[in-house]
Formats: C-alpha cells, structure tokens, sequence
C-alpha cells in the first residue's frame, strides 16, 4: 500500500491555489473510482448474460480498452499531490532544511518538464485519431465494435495537464522553502520517515473501521 | 556511440535519480524519453539542426505509449483485485475470518499464532496486497495473542510475516504486474501461486508449533471451542470462501468448463463483497472513500507500469536487454548458479526497495536474460538448463521472484511490513517486530531454497491446465 | 542505411517476407542497407500505423481489422466471401487495391507508403465441443473473429469476440470464446489447435487483410541504389513466403490427425445460406458508408472482383 504524507495549508495564496486544485484532483480519482466500479457491474453481467442466457456481450473487451484510460490515469495527480507515488526516499529522509528542498525541487522541475512534453505527446496520438471531417469524428476505432477510440485517448493530456498545474504548484512551493529556508512549507507533501508513513497508514485503516 | 552504450548510460542514470529519491514512475519514464532522443540524436550523428527532430519523434512515442499501454483487457485484473480487498475490509470479514480460524485452528501448541497465519492465508485470497493484509492482522490478532501470554515480540512477527502470503496467494497485483511484463498468461501465474502460497503458510505454522513445543511460555494453545461454535463461525466469514471458490471457478478450470477470465471472477468476487458490505452497513461516504482509496493505489501501480514502459521501449530501440541476456549466457557459470546470483542481488535490492518498482525496473532485462539462460523463450523441456520448458521457466522465475519481493518485506532496514505493524501498536518498536520476525526470515529462506530445488512445487498445478 | 521494423508475435510464416526481405536487401546492397526486424520491441501492433506516421520506425506491419477506420480503403479486402481461393489470389487482389489511388492517399495521411500485402489464406474456424454444421448452430457462437469476418459471424447470430491473438489459447480455454478463426499458421504459433476438436475444411468465410508499409519520408531518403534493391525484392520476397506457407499447408493435414482435431465439411447449401446472409448486405453496407464519405467504395470493390475474376482465368 501507498503511504501518503500530510500537507499543510495556511491563508497564503500558494496554499489556496493548492485546496483550489484539490477539488479537481479529488474529482478525477473518483472518475477513476467509478469508472472500476462500473467495470466490477460489467464484468459481472458479462459473466451472467454468457454463462445463464447464452447471450454474450458485444463489444465487451471494447468497453474495457476504452475505460482503462480513466481507470489508470486520470487521478494521477490526486496521488501526486500528497506524495502517493513511490520512491525510494532512504536519502531523501537523511536530508533537512534547504538540502531538502533542493532535491525535492530538482525532482519536481525534471518530472514538470517530462509531464509537459508527455501532455504533447499524449495530445498527438490523440490528434491523429481525431478528424472531424468523418463520421463521429473517429480516425481510429476499436476491433470489434468499432467504438471510435478519440475519447479515451483525449483523457491522457487531459490529466496530464491537470498534473502539471499540480508540478507548478509542487514547483512554487519547495522553490519557496528553498529561498526562505522554511521548516515546514505549505502545498508540498511533507517528507516523513517510512516509520511515520506507516503510523499514518495504520491510523488511516483504524479510522475506516 | 554504439545504442547499448546509451542503454547502459541512461539506465546508470535512472538509477542514480531513483536513489535520490526522485519518484519511481517518473525517473524512469523520464529516462526512456531521454534515452530516446538520445539514441535517435545519435542516429543523427549529432547534426544540431536535426536535435529538435530528435525531440519531436521521442516526444510522440513516449506520449503515446501511456494510452497503448493501459489499454489492455488484461490489465483490468487490477484495479478489481485491489477493490476486492478494500471491500472486504468494510465488509468485517477479516475479524470473521480470524474468529473463524480461532475456534478451527487455536487447540494446537501456538494455536492463536496458528490461526492468525492461516487468517492472513484466507485474507489473502481476497486481498492483493501485502502491508494492507499485515496492517488489519495487527489490530485484530496481536491483542489476543498477548491477552493469553504471547511473548509480544514474536506475536508481532507472526503478523509481519503472515501479511506477505497475500503476494503469492492469488489474487495478487504483483503477479499480475509480472505476467504483463513478461507477456505471460495471467491465470497460469495466479494459479503457479496458490500452493508455493500455501506451502509458506504450512512451513510457518510448523515453525510456530515447532517453537511453541519447545518453549513452553511463548504460544498456549486456546481450547474449549465446541463443533457447535466452529460451525457457526463460518458463516460469517462464508463471502471470502464465496469469492475463493468463484476465483477458482474462473481461474483454475477444475471441471474442464471454465467460467471465464481472471478478471471476470474477481469482478463477480468483487460484486459479492460489495453486497456483503452493503449489508454490513457501507453507505454512500464509505464507498466513496473505498473507492478513492482503490483509484489511489491502482493510479499509483499504473503510473509506474507506463512510466516503465516508456523505458522499456527506450530499451527495445537501445537492444540493451538482448545484449545482457548474451552476455549472462557467455559467463562460465553453471546456470543455476546464476539464477542464484540473481535471487541474492534481488534479495540485496529488496532491502532498499519497494517490491513493485524493484520488479518493473529490472524485469525488463533480467527476465530475458534468465530466459536465454533456460535456453529461450520456446526451448523444450529436455533441451533446457533447468529441465522445463521456456514457459513453464517463466511461470517459476516470477514465484521465485515474487517470493523474494515478498521476504524483502520482512528484512531489515526497511522491511515495510514491520514497520507497518509497530506502526499499528504503540507498545511495539520496529526493532521488537524485526526480532520477531526473524524465525520467519529463516522459514522463508528454506521455503526459497525448496522452491528452487524442487521448481514441481511451482509448477505442478499450472502444468495441469496444459 | 539502418531500418528499423516493428512486426509482433513470434517469427512464423506470416513475418518470413518481411525476414527474407532484410536478408535480400542487406546482400544486393553489400551490408550497405540493413533491417533490425523488431517482433514487439518497438510498438504495439495496433500502433503501428502511428509509429510509422511518427517516424518511430521506417518499416511496419499491420492488420487493417485492427482499425477499421485508421485504413478503411484496404478493408474491402476483408470483406467475406470474396471468393478468393488461395494466397496467389489474394496476393494479386491485395496488389492490386494497394495500387489504387485512394489506398495510397490514405496511407500517404500516416506517412506510410503501402510496399506489399502479408497474404492470408481463408480464416476457418477451430472449435470445441460438437462441430458447429448449420447457420442454427452459429447463433450465440463466441467466435474470436476480427474485422469484416467478425461482421459476417454477426451477420448470422454469432457473436465476435476480440481477443489478441495471443491471448486466443486462453480465452478458448476459460471458455471466453468457443471458437477461433484464424490461418493456419496462426491456429499452431497461437496453439489454439492444441484446444480444438474441430476444424473447418471448407467454410472459407473470408480473411484478414495485414500490408506492410514503410515511412514515406525513409523511403525517399534511401539512395537509388538502396531503393532499386528494396523495390526489387519485394515480388522475390512475397515468392519466398508463398512457398513457405505452401509447405506449411502440405502437412496441415498431418498435424490435425496428431492433435486428433475433426476435419469438418460444411454442406455447400449451408455456405451457400451464410453467403446470402453475410456477403451482399455486409458489401452493400460498405460500399454505401465508403461512398457517404467520399471514398470510390463501388469502385474498389469492382477492382477486387475484376482482378480475381482475371487471376482466376488466367491460371
Ligand atoms: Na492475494
Ligand atoms: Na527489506
């Protein structure tokens, strides 16, 4: 399991810009959330419909291909936000102070920099499947029910871009820590020790109970 | 500068971003895209006016690769896998299930320490994770374990290393994970797990016997329970042999006429669960977080599967997997003894290393070489190293492998499941759960040895399916 | 020179003119002109089309039932019962359609450049459990049928079911489908004979139609010589593959007897009533949704049915 780091808030305008994000992020996880839950009632039917009427589902491998795209990326900036993605931080939780804020934003400004031209990129393939001169403006369709593919493939640079809004903020806010030497910056997810992480963890579960 | 140089350049710099903490999933898609430009800007013979094509081609491959890459039917497996845990959590059925091994399993010598092991063995066969799995058994049964006496060091231990059955166990992420970068078939992984899964429950429940008959003070058996209570223990807990019996349905063919995929099974699993914790109580807010909770960690596995991917295909341009598998096959070794070098540099990386970006960073160009180390991808089982075919190699290579990820869990210094579990009590320190664990440490490394000395274990139950 | 060529799977006979192509231009041009044949290394197989348009890689196969609307031009060749009747007929009908105008200019929007076809002899149908022998018997049929073919099994109540092809052994063994139309080559790289009890000798409901292009941009930058050598060994090439898939189909035969997998003979009154039921609505549907979006639809199938018409009379 993943373990996420507090971040702290305050009445700066750094730290609105970021609970301003939130939504959003929060929002396009719950896309992905629901969009595995429909998958679960999918699935599910699928397995009725074939194995108890002997009418299986057309096009179900389609759907599936269709909403892995949300299921698998578009929270990928919620999970950034709080520092979710994995690393491997024995160095990292070494280092206190400016030092800290270096690497952390060195890391930030290298995966802003992938992002954006990944959001391009992204935003290509897209393109090459999109031409509105045809019928539902599909360039590229899907194998067996011909389900135009456009739609999941605009979902990539769509949460890449709300992911780069999120490395501009994670950008400003260790670039401010830096400058100011802070302790304990806002907007950022605040590094923790692998100990304290799972404490989080375990009082996260309790509070689910 | 020839394209393995650059393979071996960039991949030397991924690792160094990872060591300075940059996330996994980024360092290594931003290493494939360097890599890409790199290896294409060569091609150029470094003409400055061609760079920004350079660029431009990279950019686009790199970009497209997240979309292509994701959109895979199989890959569905996931997300539900971890769903099903989730709710199996709202649903109460990891006390149920622990009661239920109490009252089946506790007369024995360390009969508590017993129960909790084959409780995270069923929880297991619902969950998908392992520290998920180590972090409900610490609440639930290391309080009972010390109301009758359990020294708490070892009880803690139990926990720790119970949590890591549900890593081979199917169903389990990380088997799913290795069978998609390896291109193997997922049901066949899921189905070599179950008894190299069962057989680590087995060899810890008799080293907690073993230990409980030799120190009298450190487990008392529970006993008292009447048929009565046993039986109406299993109702309760009845979802999780539910959903175990449709993934075995769907998964493992034992009639000849199977139900359909993995993934359906664990959909129809996950429906079932869901059900049972609609009637346990689970409104609207509950589900909501359950499923921000699975969103959280399936986006989290996802972004390093393409992240990686992006340097994978780096590395296909680059030939560099081909030219490690040449060069492992040229040493002057006995094959095995390589595969053992192997497993130890696994077991080094492992106590530094989260399990899943361990695996996705090396199998790219470890699998192959281990392959051609077996004598390639189609070889015959009477023409191959270690006496198997190339795919039932597979299948092994990702059991041992996995095994390895999963005893990480329990070493020190950053044994992630002991951590979780002093975590979870506030009377324990990490040192009291690694000293706990240690018998385990032990049991695992002889359940790895056996493994590899007897891969049939491994392989007996896939070979069946054909 | 240095290609790069991104095809999938293993190597089978349905890559042998793509392998014997690299080694043909390698030896006309000294070593001076080389092809990295890349099974899977460099791309998805139903993102060759980008990579090629992307300049990832200089040389691609693909299937156009992959994407029906990435090249809909060369899906008339996968319309069934076209009546081809083997891989020489399709090889001429492919080269044929692949010459027209409108074929090039679409391919010419991905950049690509269509060289030479990957011939397919008709995808007949392994099954499990008893022979599937009247069209009463395809209603409910999972069948893993792509593109035109998948229509025609729907046109008679069957349902397609796209898996990939490797995962066609899998899904016929957990019983995702029940049946699986492939060529013969794919039946044994894929090991779907291995699941089979029964195959159809004579269904020929049609087949998938998979081009091999290259990078137009590449293309144009290959000096004359390297050119010259590339264009003239595509016939020689597509030679060498015929005659590997001839053997290949010699002991088809013997392999079914091995795997004990029934021969079946479909009634020709049963063809004759799928013919009907698939053939003319699914070739008048095409040609009018090709026609509703500028393409010569009637044109290129009356090109498809003169050339085979021709190819026929002329052996
Ligand atoms: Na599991
Ligand atoms: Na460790």
């Amino acid at each position: 399991m993943a373990g996420s780091a507090a971040v702290l808030e305050d009445s700066s305008l750094l730290s609105k810009l970021d609970r301003m994000l939130l939504p959003i992020e929060r929002f396009c996880a719950l896309l992905s959330g629901l969009a595995i839950f429909s998958l679960m009632f999918l699935a599910a039917y699928s397995v009725t419909a074939r194995k108890f009427f002997g009418a299986p589902m057309m096009g179900y491998v389609d759907y599936i291909e269709a909403a892995m795209p949300i299921i698998a990326i578009m929270g990928v900036s919620y999970v950034q936000r709080d520092g979710t993605h994995i690393r491997m931080d024995m160095l990292v939780s070494a280092l206190k102070g400016r030092m800290l804020w270096l690497f952390e934003l060195i890391s930030v400004v290298m995966i802003l920099i992938l992002i954006v031209a990944l959001t391009y990129g992204a935003w290509e393939h897209f393109d090459r499947s999109f031409d509105c001169a045809r019928p539902l403006c599909s360039r590229d369709s899907s194998i067996d029910v011909g389900l135009p593919i456009w739609p999941s493939k605009l979902v990539v640079p769509i949460a890449f871009a709300v992911l780069v809004l999120r490395l501009l903020l994670q950008t400003w806010g260790y670039g401010r820590a830096l400058v100011l030497g802070l302790e304990s910056p806002v907007a950022v997810p605040l590094n923790l020790t692998v100990a304290e992480q799972a404490m989080l963890e375990a009082k996260a579960l309790e509070g689910a109970d | 500068m020839e394209p393995i140089e650059i393979g071996i350049w960039v991949s030397a710099g991924m690792l160094v971003f990872v060591v300075l903490g940059m996330r996994v999933a980024f360092a290594a898609a931003m290493a494939g895209f360097v890599g890409l430009v790199w290896l294409r800007w060569n091609g150029f013979d470094y003409d400055p006016d061609r760079f920004w094509k350079a660029v431009t081609i990279s950019v686009k491959i790199a970009g497209l690769t997240p979309h292509s890459k994701v959109s895979a039917q199989v890959l569905s497996l996931i997300p539900v896998f971890i769903m099903i845990g989730y709710l199996a959590y709202y649903a109460k059925l990891t006390t149920a299930l622990f009661e239920a091994c109490k009252r089946w399993f506790a007369w024995v010598p360390g009969g508590l320490a017993v129960s909790t092991v084959f409780a995270t063995a069923g929880f297991a066969a619902v969950s998908g994770a392992s520290v998920a799995t180590a972090a409900v058994f610490a609440r639930i049964a290391i309080p009972e374990m010390l109301k009758i006496g359990y020294n708490k060091q070892f009880a803690a231990g139990v926990v720790a290393a119970g949590g890591t059955l549900a890593s081979l166990i199917p169903p389990s992420a990380i088997l799913v994970i290795y069978a998609i970068i390896v291109e193997q078939d997922v049901g066949k992984l899921l189905l070599a797990g179950f008894i190299p899964g069962a057989f680590s429950a087995i060899v810890y429940a008799a080293l907690i016997i073993g230990i409980a008959m030799a120190w009298k003070n450190v487990g008392p058996p529970v006993t008292g329970y009447t048929w009565r209570q046993r039986f109406e223990s299993i109702p309760p807990a009845s979802p999780i042999f539910a959903v175990v019996i449709i993934i075995i349905f769907f998964v493992y063919n034992p009639f000849g006429d199977a139900w359909g995929t993995p993934t359906e099974g664990g959909a129809v699993g996950a429906f079932i669960v869901f059900l049972m914790a609609l009637w346990k109580g689970m409104r609207w807010t509950q589900l909501r977080e359950a499923l921000l909770d699975t969103a959280k960690l399936t986006v989290m596995i996802f972004t390093i599967i393409w992240g990686v991917l992006i340097y994978v295909r780096f590395l296909g341009f680059a030939e560099l997997p081909d030219a490690f598998a040449s060069w492992i096959t040229s040493l002057d070794m006995a094959p095995l003894t390589i595969l053992i070098c192997i497993l130890l540099a696994y077991a080094v990386l492992g106590m530094f290393m989260d399990a899943i970006g361990m695996l996705l960073l090396t199998l790219p160009v470890v699998y192959p070489a281990v392959m051609a180390l077996n004598g390639g991808e189609n070889v015959l089982a009477a023409d191959s190293a270690f006496g198997m075919s190339g795919q039932m190699c597979a299948i092994w290579f990702g059991i041992l492998v996995v095994k390895m990820a999963e005893f990480c869990l329990i070493t020190p210094p950053i044994g992630l499941n002991c951590f979780v579990v002093a975590g979870v009590r506030d009377d324990l320190t990490v040192q009291d759960v690694f000293k706990g664990v240690t018998p385990f440490f032990l049991a695992d490394g002889v359940t790895i040895a056996l493994l590899v000395a007897f891969p049939s274990i491994v392989l007996w139950l896939p070979s069946l399916v054909g | 020179t240095e290609w790069n060529v991104s095809v999938w799977g293993k190597r089978r006979a349905f890559t042998e003119h793509v392998e014997k192509l690299a080694e043909l231009v390698s030896e006309k041009t000294g070593g001076e002109f080389t092809m990295n044949v890349s099974y899977g290394g460099l791309s998805k197989n139903r993102e060759n089309l980008d990579g090629i348009s992307i300049g990832a890689f200089e040389m691609a196969q693909f299937c156009a039932g992959y994407h029906a609307d990435k090249n809909r031009v060369v899906t008339v060749l996968e319309l069934p019962f076209l009546g081809v009747e083997n891989l020489e007929q399709e090889r001429a009908v492919s080269k044929a359609v692949y010459s027209h105008p409108a074929a090039a200019d679409e391919m010419a929007q991905w950049n690509a450049k269509l060289l030479m076809t990957s011939p397919m002899p008709q995808y007949n149908l392994v099954g499990t459990g008893d022979p599937r022998m009247t069209l009463e018997d395809f209603k409910g049929m999972r069948v893993r049928a792509t593109g035109g073919l998948g229509r025609a099994f729907e046109a008679v109540g069957a349902v397609p079911t796209s898996v990939t092809a490797t995962e066609a052994y899998q899904a016929m063994e957990s019983g995702v489908v029940d049946t699986v139309a492939f060529a013969q080559h794919a039946h044994l790289s894929f090991g779907t004979i291995n699941q089979a009890e029964w195959w159809t000798a004579n269904l020929n409901p049609g087949t998938v139609n998979c081009p091999v292009v290259v990078n137009i941009d590449a293309y144009e930058s290959l000096s004359d010589k390297e050119r010259e050598a590339l264009d003239s060994s595509v016939e020689e090439s597509l030679d060498h593959y015929l005659a590997n898939y001839g053997e290949l189909l010699k002991k088809w035969d013997a392999v079914l007897e091995e795997k004990g997998v029934k021969k079946v003979e479909i009634a020709p009154e049963v063809i004759e009533e799928f013919r009907a039921a698939a053939a003319a609505p699914a070739r008048d549907a095409w040609i009018a949704d090709m026609e509703a979006q500028g393409l010569p639809g009637q044109e290129l199938y009356d090109l498809v049915v003169k050339t085979l018409a021709d190819t026929k009379a002329g052996n």
